[in-house]
């Protein structure tokens, strides 16, 4: 748990509406930065009669695995043996997350006595399944623990259904703005400042009872010697409240002081340690706890000996610096790295590096630990660093352009950047033909052939290429099959396609290898939806997903691509609903500025899958936009061959509706109605089987007349067979 | 997608200290305008999440040359 802040006013108003939640599974405190959340939900859980396990979230737990392991671990941490079968699930190689809820709520069920699971800073975590696993333990939440959540943005769970039921208790921002008798307190009786009870009020005015404001006011007109006076024109300005209140904190610090917090707000997070080599000092330990005694806002962070400033003010305290001594910032930033280098941390190193512009240093670091990123999953980070790099430092290290590029390919939706990036390395080619390294001529060859920008004979020639060059590079070597197979099979060679694929299952590497993994696993599983072969498509299709969460990749590029395979089996067995939003989901993270051809792959199934649900107009649209992405390739495979199937459907059923055989095609819910009919079972044996109440029934009835334009049931099957529509909804594909 | 010029008000005086990359900032009315371009949807909440952060009331967000649609995204509107 976060350690206590003194001087810090004691809200029994605030533990009451906590309180107030009585049994409810989940209390939520939600409300924007400095409105003392933390404080607030600190100082009520020492009231409650209840173990606390307290976990602060932030961005790197927004992972399903990552973030159960973090509140398995602080179960844990109450009771030893808790958290263990959670724990030990969590090691498995493809964990069930739905399990390992299930063995953590067991685990504290087994308690017995109560239990208070506190999620900080909730809004760090954003991934959707991350949000499901949190939905779905609160469904499993034992009798006799609660869950207290902080955050500064409504989380996405179903708040509205669990408010309804009495399940959820909200402290929300206009609960936790201090009241003027809080105010009073503070300012007067905690902080010594001489206010009367109108000041008092206009400040609690001016700042809406802020908690934030109100305590830089407080630190503030300690330093005045006229309170009173200082309020009054205060509250007449319109400037915004914590720019001026930290500008006046700042300014009323002697010199040493606020250098300190200056220096350590650039930081970051930092440990005393960091704070002398970085800014000359010796005394950085005892100053900081002093400060963070008269609350400066200076943080202790629950890793020992971190600290942070407060977002808010720093923002504030490193403006100012930059403003009166132009050029610390990178000062300070660069010897922050240089510490970290020196004690082995790469990644902060770099981080800082980068914050200061120290493009060469960033550019040996991602030379040097390029793969382990790319390989656990980060390339989104590489590239978000290999972005802040000039061009000549790119061409410099070519082989980091090379690898920048392919990071893109599996991140997804840079295929602009991706060819500026493989333009960089031809032009650093083109300098020094003689440094020719098969490592990054592979890579290149890789990323073109993945492309397809020049269609999809020379994609395969590319994919071949590389593969060779891969001969003298291992590194590479399922990268370049990867993008081999996937486009072998656009050129319909299945066999080869497959036979590729297989190489890189077979790697010995391949546990470290897991974008290869899902990339393989897609290209098989597309094959085998071609092939008819649905039970080994589904196999391939699942385990492509399950590799792609297990580093965290869902959301990207090569994670679409996931999402996509199941996507056309789901299709190819006949389940539209679900494959549509699976494709759907694919085609989101396929996000490019024109469609390439794994793009355009998914918006061919998709217009079918929307064509078969009888969505004529959008499937429409979809086969028009798959259209215009392959009329910009000079061949685009079997692509174009089931584009014009497709295409064929959609006219032949144009041709019917256009006619006035049909007036418009039946939705799914009529046809099915239509298909019981034929069967001649009554409206209330049709809403029985279908769980619609007759109404419904009678209402999908009439509108299905309509549509066939026809007045008897016997009449509306009989056009509908002729119209081929009631053989429809049984065929594979 | 796009890039688009975009104008976000926020309640009260900031002043110039806070940058906000790319933004021009003005004062109008007891507020601050905050005008500029903005690469993507991506940069956009970058942005508002930037502003939630400081504690800042968002008062409007506009997108001053009105909707446009990406041809080549047009199935979208599906």
């Amino acid at each position: 748990m976060p350690s206590a802040r003194r001087g810090v006013v004691d809200r029994p108003r605030i533990n009451g509406a906590l309180d107030a939640g009585g049994d409810a599974a989940l209390t939520l405190v939600s409300a924007p930065a400095g409105y003392g959340k933390t404080t607030a939900a600190r100082a009520w859980c020492e009231t409650v009669d209840a173990a606390v396990a307290w976990v602060t979230l932030d961005s790197r737990d927004d992972d399903p695995v990552r973030l159960w392991s973090y509140l398995a671990t602080a179960v844990d941490r109450v009771r030893p043996g808790l958290g263990r079968n959670a724990l030990q699930r969590l090691r498995v190689t493809h964990p069930s997350i739905e399990q390992v809820v299930d063995d953590l709520m067991n685990g504290i069920a087994a308690l017995g006595s109560g239990l208070l699971l506190v999620l900080d800073d909730l809004h760090a975590v954003n991934d959707e399944e991350c949000m499901i696993s949190i939905d779905y333990a609160l469904k499993r939440l034992p009798a006799n623990a609660r869950i207290l959540m902080i955050t500064r943005a409504d989380p996405l769970l179903r708040l509205p259904w669990l408010r309804a039921s009495g399940a959820l208790t909200e402290v929300r921002a206009a609960d936790l703005a201090f009241t003027t008798a809080e105010a009073r307190e503070l300012l007067v009786v905690r902080g010594g400042v001489k206010l009367g009870p109108e000041e008092i009020e206009l400040l609690v005015e001016r700042t809406e009872g802020w908690p934030a404001a109100l305590v830089l006011a407080s630190i503030w007109l300690r330093t005045i010697d006229d309170p009173t006076a200082a309020v009054r024109a205060f509250g007449g300005l319109h400037r915004f409240v914590a720019d001026y209140l930290s500008s006046e904190v700042l300014a009323a610090l002697d010199d040493d002081r606020r250098s300190l917090l200056q220096g350590a707000a650039v930081l970051g997070e930092f440990t005393a340690d960091l704070c002398d080599a970085v800014l000359g000092r010796t005394d950085s330990a005892a100053r900081l706890v002093e400060l963070e005694r008269a609350n400066y806002f200076v943080l202790s962070l629950e890793r020992g000996g971190w600290y942070r400033i407060h977002a808010l003010f720093a923002e504030y305290a490193r403006a100012e610096l930059e403003a009166l001594a132009p050029g610390s910032e990178v000062r300070i930033l660069r010897r922050a790295a240089e510490w970290f280098q020196s004690r082995g941390k790469a990644v902060e190193a770099i981080e800082h590096f980068a914050a200061a512009g120290d493009y060469e240093t960033v550019a040996q670091l991602l030379l040097d630990y390029h793969l382990p990123l790319i390989r656990g999953g980060s390339s989104g980070t590489l590239l978000r660093w290999a972005r802040v790099l000039p061009d000549h430092v790119l061409v410099e290290h070519r082989k980091l352009a090379a690898i920048a590029a392919a990071a893109s390919m599996q991140v997804g939706g840079g295929r602009m950047e991706r060819r500026r990036l493989l333009r960089v390395a031809q032009r650093a080619d083109d300098r020094r033909p003689d440094d020719s390294d098969p490592y990054v001529e592979s890579l290149i060859q890789m990323v073109r052939s993945v492309t397809i920008d020049g269609g999809v004979d020379r994609a395969v020639r590319d994919g071949r290429r590389a593969v060779e060059l891969a001969g003298s590079a291992d590194e590479v070597l399922t990268g370049a099959l990867g993008a081999y197979s996937r486009a072998l099979f656009f050129a319909g060679d299945f066999e080869e396609a497959t036979a590729t694929a297989l190489q890189i299952i077979e790697h010995p590497q391949v546990e470290h290898r897991t974008p290869s993994l899902v990339a393989a696993c897609v290209t098989l599983a597309l094959v085998a939806v071609e092939q008819g072969r649905l039970v080994a498509a589904r196999r391939h299709a699942e385990k492509a997903r399950e590799a792609a969460r297990r580093i965290g990749i869902s959301r990207s590029w090569l994670g679409g691509n996931a999402y996509a395979a199941l996507g056309c089996v789901l299709a190819a067995e006949g389940d539209l609903a679900a494959a549509e939003r699976e494709l759907t989901s694919a085609e989101h993270l396929f996000a490019d500025e024109v469609a390439d051809l794994h793009h355009a792959w998914v918006l061919v199934v998709l217009a079918r899958v929307r064509l078969r649900r009888g969505r004529l107009d959008t499937a429409l649209v979809t086969l028009a936009a798959a259209q215009e992405a392959l009329d910009h390739l000079p061949d685009s495979g079997i692509v174009t061959a089931v584009a014009g199937e497709v295409r064929r459907e959609l006219d032949a059923l144009q041709a019917r509706v256009g006619s006035g055989e049909m007036l418009e095609q039946p939705s799914e819910a009529e046809l099915g109605v239509l298909q019981l009919l034929a069967s001649g079972l009554s409206t209330r044996e049709i809403g029985e089987r279908l769980f619609l109440s007759p109404n419904t029934i009678r209402t999908h009835r009439r509108t299905l007349y309509h549509k066939l334009s026809v007045h008897t049931s016997t009449d509306a099957v009989a056009r509908a067979t002729a119209l081929g529509l009631l053989t429809q909804t049984e065929s594979p594909r | 997608m796009a890039s688009r010029e975009y104008r976000l008000i926020v309640e009260g005086e900031l002043s110039d200290l806070i940058r906000f990359e790319g933004m021009a900032l003005t004062h109008e009315d007891g507020n601050t305008v905050l005008t500029g371009y903005v690469q993507d949807q991506s940069m956009l909440h970058g942005l508002l999440t930037r502003v939630s952060d400081l504690g800042l009331t968002l008062l409007a967000v506009t997108a001053i040359d009105g909707h446009r649609v990406d041809k080549a995204l047009g199935h979208r509107l599906a």
